[in-house]
């Protein structure tokens, strides 16, 4: 699988502060990767640099495994879009903005009228085309903002906070829309968000920043305990991890790793718990489930499973996961 | 009092005469300065907008000689212009000195830097996320240059209309490369200092009102640009 950008050695620093120090992460191509991470995590300045509106203090960028040069040239530029949280559109109307940027991307004048309004359609914003944008709202602006992005059709899509000021239509409409762009081929979308949940069932890829560094991936399934080799003891469950680290007292588990089956499963996992549903709900085209094995995880499913699965509610289930799932630290 | 009062109808009846000196030198006085002006945009706004957007060694220091040569005297350009316009100066031969050209260039000079530190504040104070969006929707360098410029072209407009109120109120320069001359480079404000010191106060004091007027015109319109919504 290649990688839609592989960054070296980043340091961002801002009035010798440092904001973002990173010594080697890759975001893959062809899928949808979520940023996490809080307030002033580094999150925006992650995206500003991918998006090559920042430039880093040190450090290289590879772009599809390509060493690229600060200003990036055009051909390069074409393949990136970004929205920032809060985007930024020009005076005039909806449609001017569309156009200005396929015009600054030196896109033909001839296809200019089909890619904005395929972009508008995509957004479900041809009925604002002919608005001022200074008289559109938080979420009419941000769905304008992705058509601007989306209108000269980008390899590479990275939003800010996207759901931010939409409503529960648009959000789902804009993550069903997010999850078909990434499954044409060579598209990437890299995301940042604060609602864990929809980070994590929209995407492939997770990466945690705290404090401008990489961190072990904040998953939900976060137990507290002991290793004693390589079995990790909650308080309830004894774990089996791949793990040769002594001192560690935390393990997580992916909830995307977890599977669950209403019969014991005969297989290589080792991890093998029988539990209660305690917690269903659905999530963009995934589902999330909360199984309570004496210590509680959460599972994320596709819709199709839960239905093939007839899962419901206090349905007495059975959870399984690789040893190799879970991390420790 | 009544010297004033005097004076002061006699320099109305002038104007709503329509007198053709007073006319003459108004004219002179507004073409000057408005070529000055458009000479001075057309170099200082570019500049402006190159040196607020680009990041490079010395623009701190760029930027100190710039607010220097903002409150530099015009007598002192006048006097360095003189220098190099005279017959045994640099550019003596050209026979610029006490022509029309001489004035348009020492006002542009002294209204340049003027100009373009408003440029300069006006695409720093333009929103933060202007040109990071029209970096990441792919304008390069001159296309991003004429977007920065159409966004702030109110605050660009309002720099020039600025560095034209400082033009036409200038007397030093005028004075020392123009030579007062009737017809030519005689402007409102050398027309006052000598109609003055010949004692013709009437006539001094209707350029004056002219050019309090041309002032007062030029602050509505000042304001007009900088009320916060333009539409």
């Amino acid at each position: 699988m290649t990688n839609a950008y592989h960054l070296h050695n980043i340091k961002v620093s801002l009035k010798k502060k440092e904001i973002l120090s990173i010594d080697d992460l890759a975001i893959k191509a062809n899928q949808c990767t979520a940023l996490f991470g809080g307030n002033g995590a580094g999150k925006s300045t992650l995206l500003r640099l991918l998006a090559f509106t920042h430039q880093a203090s040190q450090g290289e960028v590879l772009l599809f495994n390509e060493t690229v040069s600060w200003p990036l040239k055009a051909k390069h530029r074409k393949r990136i879009a970004f929205v920032e949280q809060q985007p930024f559109l020009l005076e005039g109307t909806v449609y001017d903005n569309i156009k200005l940027g396929l015009s600054l991307q030196q896109v033909q004048t001839s296809q200019h009228k089909t890619l904005i309004e395929h972009a508008l359609e995509q957004t479900h914003t041809a009925h604002l085309s002919k608005q001022n944008t200074q008289t559109l709202s938080g979420g009419e602006l941000k769905r304008v903002a992705i058509a601007r992005a989306l209108a000269y059709q980008p390899d590479i899509l990275l939003l800010d906070e996207p759901f931010s000021h939409l409503d529960y239509d648009h959000i789902d409409l804009l993550a069903q829309h997010l999850q078909s762009f990434c499954q044409q081929t060579g598209k990437t979308v890299v995301l940042s968000t604060h609602d864990h949940l929809q980070g994590m069932a929209l995407s492939q890829q997770t990466i945690n920043l705290r404090a401008g560094k990489v961190s072990p991936p904040l998953v939900d399934n976060i137990f507290n305990g002991r290793l004693e080799g390589q079995n990790f003891f909650t308080d309830k469950l004894c774990i089996h991890t791949t793990s040769k680290l002594p001192q560690a007292q935390h393990i997580a588990i992916d909830p995307r790793q977890i599977i669950i089956s209403n019969e014991p499963l005969q297989s290589s996992m080792q991890n093998n718990f029988s539990g209660r549903i305690i917690f269903i709900t659905e999530q963009s085209t995934t589902v999330r489930l909360v199984i309570d094995c004496d210590e509680r995880f959460h599972v994320i499913i596709s819709l199709e499973s839960i239905s093939t699965l007839q899962l419901q509610p206090g349905n007495q289930v059975y959870v399984s996961f690789k040893a190799s799932a879970v991390s420790v630290f | 009092m009544d010297y004033f009062t005097n004076s002061l109808s006699g320099a109305f009846a002038l104007i709503i005469s329509f007198d053709p000196t007073i006319y003459q030198i108004v004219f002179t006085s507004v073409a000057i300065s408005v070529t000055a002006s458009f000479i001075a945009a057309a170099l200082a706004i570019p500049s402006g907008v190159a040196m607020a957007l680009n990041q490079f060694k010395g623009k701190g220091f760029l930027q100190h000689i710039l607010n220097t040569l903002m409150a530099m005297p015009t007598v002192v350009i006048g006097l360095l212009l003189y220098g190099l316009f005279s017959r045994l100066g640099p550019l003596g031969q050209f026979g610029i000195l006490y022509s029309p050209l001489a004035v348009i260039i020492a006002e542009a000079v002294l209204i340049f830097p003027i100009m373009m530190n408003l440029a300069i504040t006006a695409v720093n104070s333009a929103d933060s996320r202007l040109v990071p969006t029209l970096v990441s929707l792919g304008a390069r360098p001159l296309p991003l240059a004429i977007q920065v410029i159409r966004a702030t072209r109110y605050a660009m407009l309002a720099a020039v209309i600025t560095g034209f109120g400082r033009a036409i109120g200038e007397v030093g320069a005028a004075m020392m490369l123009g030579g007062n001359i009737a017809g030519s480079t005689r402007t409102m404000t050398t027309a006052i200092a000598l109609e003055t010191s010949k004692g013709e106060f009437e006539v001094g004091l209707a350029l004056g009102l002219i050019l309090l007027l041309i002032a007062f015109i030029l602050n509505i319109s000042l304001s007009l640009l900088n009320r916060p919504a333009h539409d």
